[in-house]
């Protein structure tokens, strides 16, 4: 049995494993951070954001200074799971931590 | 008593111990009588919201940052008629402070006429610029409950106009801090009193009126509520309005408790120190476990001695009912009772655990801050039980002009202007975000007409309405937000500011993959010859917020682009000035987004045919602007595989991306990368 966690992330009772929801690739054990599974990209702000005002100190495109985008993809189909906005080099977050044994407990065993 | 900030009850912030009166009352009240006079209390409440907001003078008041509610004798908010959620837990607060320093001092008491007035931060938790006035209700000869409005009034004769001074070192450049005080006997207010008050202030009028409009909706409510004791009697009416918090909070852990165990974190970065642009950091950690939610901090930025943006912490829980409130027990009660499911462990000597004589003007820069982080974490938390409530934020960041000086009827005003309640919602699991929705920690507000704004305002409106890219892309987008521009009018001149954050490191973040929302920025013209254009019709004007910056716009002057945090700057008639207030976040995927949903905001001018193109990967005639499927679906697949060729496992990633950090420059108040720690306790009295 696969329980729906977020849009794009799974927990397999029985492996307990992180899957991919598109397409189920097994990401990881589900007791570490799902992003230990994912392939993980730098992605330039200007590639989201329009470039305007151009050549100013001030426009629509977030400063690279203070803030740098960071993509996490299924290895499998490639879907982006999820995003961080992080200051250069800050530690990227575990954001979900589930108790796997509450989990299962809840849901019972596949 | 102590003549300073009682920090005990500030504590209080859930329900008081059940009183054994109440325990025998709650027991007398029929399940039937309950739902009545529930229903009864919540469209009494509701009076007293409308009739505030129609009475008042200030821009929260007119345009719904309101909040009525009904106390127990406690002091305990049992019903509130608000879209404000944060005054559900906070109102609360001074009420108390009046039940324990003055209703048994016998130089001054609580008697049936009496009201109070208050706006010190510290007891009604988010700035001094929100001011509350309550009175009791009595029946019988007994204290029944209180009645109250919160409401922001903003001017309070601070350092800046507006009550919200960016440049504050200390709270004593803050403007009029109020502990509750009596302001009116005998069923009248108290002239000495209200002269003082008016007199602290830039704006007289509107202190006053706003006051008055709180009192005289009071009024109605007391005697609504006394209509009910008579009907029903006194003990019903104590126990039925303590019942509804034993009943909230029996609700709130048995909904928590449906979701799983488990804990999330997210990190919160604000990226505006005073007008400074400096990042800091407030790690958020959330861990639920059984019927109980814990908040606690991992890794928050010391305070900051010299500049505002602090929180006391009842503040930053205060916004966390925002999410709570508004969002995950959308269908409970909104009283201090969901607190029972929540506790808190808060860092001291951290912006948010303000102490001391620190500044606080800008503590709904720390708050909202703070409870963007709590939004991230409950669309993650809440997905697996409600997914369709698992929802991208709405805008957080602010962008609020705010002014002093003379009205075209040579009256003085000193406020905020309206556009922060017109605010892109989140997008959400099936649908995008919606356009202009409002705030998000004011969802029952507007952001009032053009020109009503302008008839006691001086402003000539140029433009506002919704532009291209304002919000978070995403498989849904976030709702677009709106642009303005204004012009100096009517009047010689005109002392302006900018508030909020996102100019460097973006307010507002998506869920799920989606995007956040844009950074935001002021444009300033003085010496604007924009009356000119205006009076030979010129049409080459950019009329909204994206053609503003295009090529070709005929507005000549002084041209200044600012962090949307921009000190109070003098401004003289014909002089402009151009805001976002922001569009919400994006959801999920930009690769998953319905073509044709791309092409319809193409044709509404709400994307741009280059983010079509080149973020959803979307095929199109540039003609007809119809879709290629084809060419569209061998887009997207060769996103998807140059994703996975560009893509590195999490630790070769972490190699490299660990030996960045942000300059020097920008980490003056964070207090250690990547990690910071409190201050040093150097053992001084506060």
């Amino acid at each position: 049995m696969k329980v729906r966690i977020t849009e794009y992330l799974e927990v397999d009772l029985e492996s307990q494993k992180w899957c991919c929801q598109r397409c189920g690739h097994e990401l990881v054990d589900a007791r570490q951070n799902y992003k230990k599974g994912c392939l993980v990209a730098e992605k330039p702000l200007e590639e989201v954001y329009p470039p305007k005002p151009e050549g100013q100190a001030y426009g629509f495109i977030p400063d690279p200074d203070f803030c740098r985008l960071i993509e996490f993809y299924c290895p499998g189909c490639g879907v982006m799971i999820e995003n961080e906005y992080l200051p250069p080099g800050h530690p990227l977050t575990h954001e979900i931590e589930l108790d796997i044994d509450s989990l299962i407990e809840r849901y019972g065993r596949a | 008593m102590a003549y300073t900030r009682d920090t005990e009850v500030v504590e209080r912030l859930k329900p008081e111990a059940v009183t054994p009166e109440e325990q025998a009352a709650m027991a007398g009240v029929e399940d039937l009588d309950f739902e009545i006079f529930q229903h009864k209390m919540n469209m009494i409440a509701l009076e007293g919201k409308e009739t505030t907001m129609k009475l008042g003078a200030s821009t929260g008041m007119r345009w719904g940052d309101v909040a009525f509610g009904i106390y127990t004798a406690l002091g305990d908010l049992s019903v509130v008629a608000t879209g404000i959620w944060f005054h559900a837990v906070l109102g609360q607060i001074p009420v108390k402070y009046i039940v324990k320093h003055y209703l048994n001092d016998p130089t001054v008491g609580v008697e049936a006429g009496d009201s109070f007035f208050f706006n010190d931060p510290f007891y009604s938790g988010v700035h001094a610029a929100d001011m509350g006035l309550c009175v009791p209700v009595f029946a019988e000869g007994e204290l029944l409950c209180f009645v109250g409005a919160n409401v922001h009034t903003g001017e309070n004769g601070s350092a800046e106009p507006g009550g919200q001074p960016i440049a504050a070192k200390s709270r004593y450049e803050e403007g009029l801090m109020v502990p509750p005080i009596k302001v009116g006997e005998n069923y009248t207010l108290r002239e000495d009193l209200m002269t003082m008050l008016g007199t602290a202030t830039r704006d007289p009028r509107t202190m006053v009126l706003d006051i008055k409009a709180r009192l005289a909706a009071c009024r109605i409510v007391e005697r609504r509520i006394q209509a009910i004791v008579a009907e029903k009697g006194v003990a019903f009416f104590r126990g039925a309005l303590r019942k509804i918090l034993a009943t909230t909070a029996r609700a709130a852990r048995k909904k928590v408790s449906k979701l799983n165990d488990g804990t999330w974190r997210q990190p919160r970065f604000l990226d505006i120190v005073g007008s400074e642009e400096k990042l800091v950091k407030i790690g958020i950690c959330l861990e639920k476990k059984g019927d109980k939610l814990k908040l606690t901090f991992d890794g928050v930025s010391p305070l900051l001695d010299n500049h505002p943006q602090n929180s006391f912490f009842q503040g930053i829980i205060g916004l966390a009912m925002v999410y709570f409130c508004g969002w995950f027990f959308h269908d409970l009660p909104a009283n201090n009772a969901l607190l029972d499911a929540l506790d808190w462990e808060f860092p001291d000597k951290t912006i948010v655990k303000a102490s001391g004589d620190a500044p606080t003007a800008l503590a709904p820069s720390v708050q909202t801050c703070f409870v963007h982080g709590i939004f991230l974490i409950g669309a993650r938390m809440i997905y697996n039980l409600d997914p369709k409530r698992a929802v991208a934020s709405w805008f957080s960041g602010f962008g609020v002009p705010y002014f002093g000086g003379f009205n075209q009827w040579e009256e003085p005003v000193a406020d905020i202007s309206p556009e922060l309640n017109a605010t892109g919602a989140g997008a959400r699991p099936d649908q995008d975000g919606v356009n202009g929705a409002g705030a998000f920690f004011a969802t029952m507000s507007d952001c009032s007409d053009v020109e009503t704004t302008e008839a006691d305002r001086p402003f000539l409106y140029l433009f506002r309405n919704y532009f291209k890219n304002s919000y978070g892309p995403g498989k849904y987008r976030g709702g677009s937000g709106v642009g303005f521009g204004v012009a100096i009018h009517h009047v010689p001149w005109l002392a302006m500011g900018g508030l909020g954050y996102g100019s460097k490191y973006p307010a507002t973040l998506g869920i799920f993959g989606g995007y956040a929302v844009p950074s935001g920025f002021i444009q300033t013209v003085h010496g604007s010859d924009i009356k000119k254009h205006l009076a030979e019709s010129d049409r080459d004007l950019p009329v909204d917020l994206d053609q503003l910056y295009e090529e070709g716009n005929p507005e000549k002057g002084n041209r200044g682009l600012h962090n949307i945090t921009m000190g109070i700057t003098p401004f003289v008639n014909g002089d402009t000035y151009y805001m976002p207030a922001g569009g919400g976040a994006g959801y999920g995927d930009v690769l998953e987004r319905e073509a044709e949903a791309v092409m319809a905001d193409v044709r509404e001018g709400l994307v741009s045919r280059e983010t079509a193109a080149n973020l959803y990967k979307v095929a199109f005639d540039p003609e007809t602007l119809l879709v290629d499927q084809e060419g569209t679906e061998k887009l997207r697949r060769d996103a998807f595989q140059e994703r996975k060729a560009r893509g590195v496992p999490l630790e070769q990633f972490e190699e490299e991306w660990a030996k960045l950090s942000p300059p020097r420059s920008a980490l003056t108040y964070y207090g250690g990368y990547p990690h910071p720690k409190p201050k040093r306790d150097f053992g001084l009295p506060f």
